[in-house]
C-alpha cells in the first residue's frame, strides 16, 4: 500500500505540470496587466517607465522562460503580490484554505452522518411507506439547486428564527474568531451542500444495499444462521461501501464547485469567494494560486478515493 | 449498463394496444419504449409542466405587455398591484415580465448547451471508444486532465477571461468546459459495441468509419444516451442560474431567472419581497424537477430491466 500510494503521487506529477501550464496560458491570455493596473497613468515617459518595468519583471523573455520563473516562484511559496489586497497572495490563501476546508468537512460529515442511515434504513425496508416517502423527498431534494436551499435556509433560520448568521465566516463578540464561531459560520452554508448531497446518498446507499441483498453470499449468510443485524452490517454494507466511496470521490470535485456558490452567497471568505472577488478585480496572481490549488485539491481528492477503494475492497490490488 | 433498445421484449403495460394491433403491426422498439414512457404518470405529469413553462417563456410577449427591460421609474420597488402582478425592482423593471422572459435565458443554455455537448462528446468519445489504442489514451487523458478542473471554476476564469457577457458565449463556454463527463460516459457505451457482431460485419461489407458511427452505432446507444442526455440538461439549467447568482451568467438587463436571483438574494429583499424570489427560485427548481423526472422516466423506459 505504501509504495503505490507513493507510486500515485509521482505519478501526479506530469497532471500538477499540466494543470500549471494550462493555468499559465490561461492568465496570459487574459486582457490587462499587473503593470498597467498599478502604475499612476499621469506619470510622465509613461511609456518609456512601463517597458523598464516590463525588462527588470522579464515580461519581455519569452513565454516558456517566464512560466519556468513563475513555477520556480511557486514551488518555493512566492505565488506573488495581489493588488487588490495590498497582501502577498500566500497570505490570503492561508485563512481562506482553512475556511473552505472545514466548510467542505463540516458538509461531508453532515452529508454522511445522515444520508447513510436514511438509506440504510429504507434498504432495509424496501417499499415500505418510509421508504417510498424518504425516495420521494430525496428525488425532490436533489433537483432543487443547492444555492436555492441556501436562499430558503437563510430565510428560516438566519432572517425568521435569526439563530445562524446569514453572511461571513466570523462574528463579533467574546467568541469571535475562535473554532466555534467558524463552525457556527460554516453550518448553514454547509448545511445547503449537504443536503442536496445526502439526497445523492441515500438513493445510492438504498440501491447498493438492495444489490448486494440479492447476491449469493447473502443467502449463504442467512443459511448459516447469523442474525439479520450481522447479515446486513458484515457481509451486505460492507459490500454496499464499495459504489459508495466512488462517490465519495466526486464529492471534492462538486464541493469545490458548491463552494464557489455559496461562499458568493454567504460571503463566506473561503477559496471561492477569493476567487470571485479576484475575478471581479482582474487579480490575476490570486486567480492562478486559487486554480492550481482548486485543481490540486481534486486531484489529492481522486487520489484518497483510490486509497479507501482498497481499503473497502480488499479484492483489489495494487501492484 | 445494459444498452441495445433492439433487445426488449414486447411490452407488458399495452395489452388492449396489442390486442387491437392482433398482432398485425409489430412494434419497434423506440414505439415500445414510448408507450412505457407515457404509462408512467409521474413522467407525463412533468413533461406537461415543462412544456407549460417553456411555451410560457416563448410566448412571454402574449402573456404580459410589461417589458422586462423597460424601467417604470414612477413605481420602484413596488409590491404586487394591478399594474405589476409581482411588483417590481429598484430599477421598476416588472419582476413578472422578468420570471417569464428569464425562462428564455435559461431553456436556451439547457438545450443548446446540451446539443453542443453532444457534438463534441459523440465525436471525441465516439473516436475513443470505437478505435481504441492511441485515440483512446489521447481522449481519456485530455478527459483526466479537465476533470481536474471544477467546471464552474474554469467557465468563471474563462468569462473573465473574454471580458464580454453574450449569451452565445456563455453556452459554448459552458460546452467547452463540460464535456468531459459526457464523452467518459459515450465513450464506454461505445466500447461496449465495438466488438458486437453487427459492428464487425458492418466492417467486413467496407462501411466507413463514420456511417459504422452514426448509422450503427448511434442509434443502440440511443436509450442511454437520451437519458444522460435529459439529465444534462437538468445539470445545465442549474449551472447557468449558479453561474448568474454570483454574477457570471447572463448579464442585466437580459433577465434570467439566476440573474434575477442575484438582484434578490439580499436581506431586505428575502425579508420583505418574497415576490421578487420565491418565483424566480421555484421557476428553477421546477423545470430542474421536471426534467429529472423525465429522464428517470425515459430511463425507465428504454430499459426496462432498470431496478425500480
Amino acid at each position: 500500500m505504501g509504495t503505490y500510494i507513493v507510486r500515485r503521487l509521482l505519478g501526479m506529477i506530469p497532471m500538477l505540470f499540466a494543470i500549471t501550464v494550462f493555468t499559465f496560458l490561461m492568465m496570459h491570455a487574459a486582457p490587462g496587466n499587473a503593470i498597467d493596473a498599478m502604475i499612476n497613468p499621469s506619470i510622465r515617459d509613461i511609456e518609456q517607465l512601463k517597458e523598464h518595468l516590463r525588462e527588470i519583471n522579464g515580461l519581455n523573455d519569452p513565454l516558456w522562460l517566464q512560466y519556468v520563473h513563475w513555477l520556480e516562484h511557486f514551488v518555493v511559496g512566492n505565488w506573488g503580490f495581489s493588488f487588490n489586497f495590498h497582501e502577498p497572495v500566500i497570505d490570503l490563501i492561508g485563512p481562506a484554505l482553512a475556511n473552505t476546508l472545514l466548510l467542505a468537512v463540516v458538509a461531508e460529515v453532515l452529508t454522511l452522518l445522515f444520508g447513510i442511515p436514511i438509506g440504510l434504513y429504507q434498504a432495509r425496508h424496501p417499499y415500505s411507506k418510509f421508504d417510498y416517502t424518504a425516495s420521494t423527498i430525496s428525488f425532490v431534494l436533489y433537483s432543487v439547486p443547492y444555492y436555492i436551499l441556501a436562499l430558503l435556509l437563510i430565510y428560516v433560520f438566519a432572517i425568521n428564527l435569526q439563530i445562524f448568521p446569514a453572511q461571513g465566516a466570523t462574528g463579533t463578540g467574546p467568541l469571535a474568531g475562535t473554532f466555534i464561531d467558524h463552525l457556527y459560520h460554516a453550518l448553514l452554508p454547509a448545511l445547503s451542500i449537504a443536503i442536496a448531497n445526502m439526497a445523492v446518498y441515500t438513493r445510492y446507499t438504498r440501491g447498493a444495499m438492495l444489490e448486494v441483498i440479492r447476491k449469493d453470499f447473502t443467502r449463504t449468510a442467512y443459511a448459516k444462521g447469523l442474525s439479520e443485524g450481522r447479515v446486513f452490517t458484515k457481509h451486505v454494507f460492507r459490500n454496499a461501501m464499495i459504489p459508495l466511496v466512488t462517490q465519495f470521490g466526486f464529492d471534492i470535485g462538486s464541493f469545490a464547485g458548491g463552494a464557489i456558490i455559496l461562499e458568493g452567497l454567504f460571503q463566506y471568505q473561503g477559496m471561492g469567494y477569493l476567487t470571485i472577488t479576484s475575478v471581479n478585480n482582474r487579480d490575476y496572481t490570486v486567480i492562478m494560486a486559487t486554480t492550481v490549488l482548486f485543481a490540486v485539491c481534486v486531484l489529492l481528492g481522486n487520489l484518497i478515493a483510490d486509497i479507501l477503494y482498497a481499503v473497502v475492497d480488499p479484492r483489489i490490488r495494487y501492484n | 449498463m445494459s444498452m441495445a433498445p433492439a433487445m426488449q421484449q414486447p411490452s407488458p403495460v399495452a395489452p388492449e394496444a396489442e390486442q387491437a394491433n392482433k398482432g398485425r403491426v409489430s412494434k419497434s422498439p423506440t414505439r415500445l419504449a414510448l408507450e412505457r414512457f407515457l404509462h408512467n404518470r409521474a413522467a407525463v405529469a412533468s413533461l406537461i409542466i415543462l412544456l407549460l413553462i417553456i411555451l410560457s417563456a416563448v410566448f412571454a410577449p402574449f402573456i404580459t405587455h410589461a417589458s422586462p427591460t423597460l424601467q417604470d421609474l414612477a413605481n420602484t420597488d413596488s409590491p404586487p398591484s394591478a399594474l405589476h402582478p409581482l411588483g417590481t425592482d429598484s430599477n421598476g423593471t416588472d419582476y413578472f415580465a422578468r420570471d417569464l422572459w428569464g425562462g428564455r435565458a435559461d431553456l436556451l443554455v439547457g438545450f443548446l448547451g446540451t446539443a453542443s455537448l453532444l457534438i463534441i462528446s459523440l465525436v471525441l468519445g465516439g473516436l475513443a471508444g470505437y478505435y481504441g489504442k492511441w485515440v483512446d489514451a489521447v481522449v481519456m487523458r485530455l478527459v483526466d486532465f479537465m476533470m481536474n478542473f471544477p467546471t464552474l471554476l474554469l467557465i468563471i476564469v474563462l468569462m473573465a477571461i473574454l471580458n464580454t457577457s453574450s449569451l452565445w458565449l456563455l453556452i459554448l463556454v459552458i460546452a467547452l468546459t463540460a464535456w468531459p463527463g459526457m464523452t467518459r460516459f459515450i465513450r464506454g457505451l461505445f466500447l461496449n459495441l465495438r466488438e458486437a457482431d453487427y459492428v464487425l460485419s458492418a466492417k467486413m461489407v467496407g462501411a466507413s468509419t463514420w456511417r459504422i458511427i452514426f448509422k450503427h452505432m448511434v442509434p443502440n446507444i440511443m436509450g442511454p444516451l437520451v437519458v444522460n442526455a435529459t439529465l444534462t440538461m437538468a445539470n445545465l439549467i442549474a449551472l447557468e442560474a449558479a453561474l448568474a447568482v454570483i454574477g457570471f451568467g447572463v448579464q442585466p438587463p437580459q433577465p434570467s431567472w439566476g440573474n434575477i436571483l442575484n438582484g434578490a438574494q439580499d436581506i431586505f429583499t428575502l425579508q420583505f419581497k418574497p415576490w421578487a424570489w420565491i418565483p424566480p427560485a421555484g421557476l428553477i427548481s421546477l423545470t430542474i424537477l421536471c426534467i429529472n423526472f423525465i429522464g428517470d422516466g425515459l430511463r425507465d423506459a428504454f430499459d426496462p430491466s432498470f431496478e425500480r
